[in-house]
């Protein structure tokens, strides 16, 4: 069998793990989809509850997963969605 | 020395001389050589018939010579020893006489007859004689051959880049040929790479490696095909055309190693090379040393997918050298010779539930350990347990896991560990000489130079060895020490020891893909799984393909020292074919005859060696006669006689089953007996004095897959009592596979056998290894109760029933 990696690397307290926060303005998304679709860690999905403009905004399944890459943030054409990175 | 060859013409009378050995009294003293003399004369074609004390010796030789020029003799046979012993002799002479060696042939009377009938010696001149008659019916259809001459191209691939393929590499390339040095991983060094100290000398492994790892990346004459994997190996020894993918790396060679790029990449994960114990990002460098001494991205990790969401590396890297636009790459190669060094797995014991391995943090195996001892690991040399990260007190190796024992691992010792252990075992005295160490242990073995040594320096320093493995490993919830219970199998006690760590002293086993490989160049693997060299003692790197050549791991577990021996042996080896620029093919392959054949293509199915191709369109089979290893199954399988194999040909073989058969068929036992196992067991049941009946005679041919239902029939139809068809066991084939071909054509005949009706028992099988002369002669033995139960009428009922094949 080719070698079994299975602990947690022992360095990880010295590796810089970056956390994020997340922000989602509701109310400036129109529901387009885009920040859900194009995420790579998969930290997004539709919310069930619609805004006052009848759009499903995004809602957080797992922060934690969030690599900081901010590309929510880039494609978003309403600014609804902010990446910031938490101070630790 | 070579003399002018003179071909017999087709028309020209058929001269055979025939020379009758003593052997001292090997022969002599159970065979009456005289008489068997008297009687080959009488036999049709030969013109002269000698008995003499010593056929090999000079004299011998130059009588033969001699009478080949006086006598114009055209064939010869002798009846002496086993061709496996003296017939490059005896061919050699004929040569030297300017007569054809193919002209040449041997009858076995001392191995196959003087030797295994010690006390019966009217019965051994009997079957002596039948062995002369055998010889010389065949020789009277010998045919000249000429030996295809191909050329060796002068280039070299090694597959695998660890400590073997990197020394195979250095070596050929300061030969002077171009070596193409293929690694599946991003960097070569292999396993060699991330351990920390090697034994018995205790020096460190990657400071005695990287010198030789950037020799390899700057050397002229190689070319590092990293992040590649060799995808097609076609033709044959001398000429093989290889295609290599080469996997994109998106980073280009004008990467400098800075690592700005790592330091912004938002994605961690666990690092192979520290076996998971530290982190790297998706664009790494597998370690320090790494060769090429380029960055790589993981794009299984990477977040950029099919279009880019993060581009933190490419903006950090100032020489811009991060592209993801790289494809993969196909490259072809044409080389004439191949080192397999593709190395081997560690064993993982998760399996093994009583250990407790990746249940209790503070098990580790010894690679685990390698990387936490060296001083650029996880820990920094600190050899800390995973649970606190605190220094054990008390530490034991557990020997022999997933070694020596079929039930929980492999069957076969991995060769390593036992040294291994006694170096980690110093290495923990020499950091920390308060450590208290124990070593759980079947047995050890200290075998090699300078090993004894260590061991004893291991007990010297505290070390204590208790032969007995634990039962069970428990945890302790509270301190996540570990309580080992078992056997001292040397005291007769119980014991019950709590240990801060324990270190799993993990065996080698084959590449879980080797079977890739062994697929791309036809290798053969022994039941352990490692692949199989030529010849255990004399070809030990050498495999049965042509030009293809093993070194390290893959040939079977084994130390640095080893493998870098094996690595130089096999990049001489390789060597020799590529400094001679061409190699002579033994003409023993087939010929296609275009009239009879229907372009069925069932003998390009069963070729082991992908040799024959029948293409239905062109309406053409054609053998590529380099590649093929003239095992003949192609010839068996033909069912319309268009296949001739050279110098076995079917008119042959015939030929000897009806000499076998001429007299008393009823009592005999024709047995067809493949060159490397078979027959050399037999031969070896001969060197032993193994007494057997008298009954057998022995036909040789290359392979068992050679025999065709067709011989079998013809012996019945000849009347014979008994037919035996000897190969090589299953999976230890000479021929890869084409024993398979054996089984499946004699299971058909049985089955045919049964439906005419007739006694199943006298068609046997038997897989006899060359060292398993006991078992040639136990089944000659108790073949014979066949032979002596059958009785005439079922006899002319099968000569009935198979008339047709007479």
């Amino acid at each position: 069998m080719p070698l079994r990696i299975w602990r947690e690397p022992l360095d990880l307290d010295k590796t810089k793990v970056r956390r994020a926060e997340i922000r989602i303005i509701k109310e400036r998304c129109r529901g387009c989809g885009f920040c859900i679709e194009f995420c790579p860690k998969d930290v997004l999905e539709v919310s069930k509850e619609p805004n006052e403009k009848g759009a499903y905004p995004p809602k957080l399944v797992d922060e934690t997963r969030c690599a900081l890459c901010s590309f929510c943030q880039t494609v978003c054409p309403d600014v609804a969605i902010i990446t910031i990175e938490k101070e630790l | 020395m070579k003399a002018p060859q003179s071909s017999p013409k087709p028309d020209e009378e058929i001269r055979i001389g025939v020379y009758v050995c003593h052997c001292g009294l090997n022969i002599a003293g159970s065979v009456d050589c005289e008489e068997v003399a008297k009687f080959a004369a009488t036999l049709p074609h030969v013109v002269l018939s000698k008995d003499n004390r010593y056929t090999c010796s000079d004299p011998g030789q130059e009588l033969i010579k001699k009478d080949i020029k006086e006598h114009k003799l055209n064939r010869v046979v002798v009846a002496s020893c086993s061709p496996r012993l003296h017939e490059p002799t005896f061919r050699r002479t004929c040569e030297e006489a300017g007569l054809n060696k193919y002209l040449f042939e041997m009858a076995n009377i001392r191995e196959h007859c003087s030797w295994v009938h010690l006390y019966e010696k009217e019965k051994a001149t009997e079957k002596a004689k039948d062995l002369v008659r055998m010889a010389v019916a065949k020789a009277a259809l010998l045919q000249p051959q000429e030996e295809l001459v191909v050329p060796v191209t002068r280039k070299a691939l090694i597959i695998g880049g660890g400590v073997a393929g990197i020394q195979a590499a250095l070596d050929l390339a300061d030969t002077g040929y171009k070596v193409y040095l293929v690694e599946k991983e991003p960097s070569i060094g292999g396993r060699m790479a991330q351990i920390d100290k090697t034994f018995p000398t205790m020096d460190c492994s990657i400071c005695i490696l990287a010198p030789k790892m950037s020799d390899a990346g700057r050397h002229p004459n190689i070319e590092l095909l990293t992040n590649s994997e060799v995808t097609e190996v076609k033709g044959y020894i001398g000429n093989f055309k290889v295609k290599v993918l080469k996997k994109p790396r998106y980073v280009t060679e004008e990467c400098t190693a800075c690592g700005d790029c790592a330091s912004v990449c938002p994605v961690i994960a666990p690092n192979e090379f520290d076996v998971g114990l530290a982190s790297r990002h998706a664009i790494y460098m597998p370690f320090a040393q790494a060769v090429p001494s380029t960055y790589i991205i993981d794009r299984s990790l990477c977040l950029n997918e099919s279009f880019i969401v993060c581009d933190k590396c490419m903006n950090a890297c100032e020489r811009h050298t991060v592209n993801f636009n790289m494809l993969p790459e196909t490259v072809e190669l044409d080389v004439g010779t191949i080192i397999a060094a593709t190395g081997a797995d560690v064993f993982d014991p998760t399996s093994l539930m009583s250990y407790g391995y990746t249940e209790f943090p503070n098990v580790i195996t010894s690679l685990e350990f390698e990387r936490l001892i060296n001083a650029g690991g996880p820990s920094g040399g600190r050899l800390i347990r995973p649970s606190d990260m605190q220094i054990p007190k008390t530490v034991a190796f557990i020997q022999c896991v997933g070694s020596r024992s079929a039930k929980s691992g492999h069957l076969y010792c991995s060769n390593v560990c036992c040294m291994n252990t006694i170096k980690d075992a110093l290495l923990i005295k020499e950091h920390w000489p308060e450590t208290k160490i124990y070593v759980f242990y079947v047995d050890i073995r200290a075998y090699g130079k300078g090993f004894e040594e260590l061991y004893k320096r291991a007990k010297e320093e505290g070390v204590t060895f208790i032969r007995g493995l634990p039962a069970e490993i428990i945890e302790d919830g509270r301190t996540n020490n570990l309580v080992l219970t078992g056997e001292n199998t040397l005291r007769r006690d119980l014991y019950e020891i709590s240990v801060g760590m324990v270190i799993l002293s993990i065996g080698i086993e084959p590449r879980q893909d080797s079977d890739v490989i062994q697929r791309l160049l036809t290798l053969s693997k022994t039941s352990d799984g490692f692949f199989m060299e030529a010849h255990p003692k004399l070809k030990p790197v050498d495999t049965p393909t042509g030009g293809v050549f093993l070194a390290g791991c893959a040939e079977s577990p084994k130390d640095i020292k080893d493998s870098v021996t094996q690595a130089s042996a096999s990049a001489a080896r390789a060597s020799i074919l590529m400094a001679k620029g061409k190699v002579t093919v033994e003409a023993l392959t087939p010929i296609v005859n275009p009239e009879n054949c229907q372009v069925c293509g069932l003998c390009a199915r069963v070729c082991p060696y992908n040799a024959i191709t029948a293409d239905k369109e062109l309406k053409k089979t054609e053998v590529i006669e380099a590649a093929c290893a003239g095992c003949g199954t192609c010839g068996a399988e033909c069912p319309f006689d268009a296949i001739t194999m050279r110098h076995f040909t079917d008119e042959q073989i015939y030929a000897q089953i009806d000499a076998a058969t001429e007299q008393n068929a009823d009592k005999k036992i024709v047995a067809f007996c493949c060159n490397w196992c078979s027959y050399a067991g037999a031969d070896f049941a001969g060197v032993s004095r193994m007494q057997y009946p008298t009954s057998v005679r022995i036909i040789r041919t290359m392979c068992s897959g050679r025999v065709a239902p067709k011989f079998v029939e013809r012996a019945f139809a000849r009347g014979v009592a008994a037919v035996l068809v000897a190969g090589c066991h299953i999976g230890d084939c000479h021929y890869i596979n084409a024993n398979y071909q054996t089984k499946r054509r004699v299971e058909k005949l049985w089955k045919k056998v049964e439906r005419l009706e007739l006694n199943k028992e006298r068609l046997q099988l038997a897989w006899i290894s060359a060292a398993e002369g006991e078992r040639f002669a136990s089944k000659i033995k108790e073949m014979q109760s066949i032979v002596d139960k059958v009785s005439k009428e079922e006899i002319e009922k099968s000569k009935m029933l198979f008339k047709k094949a007479r």
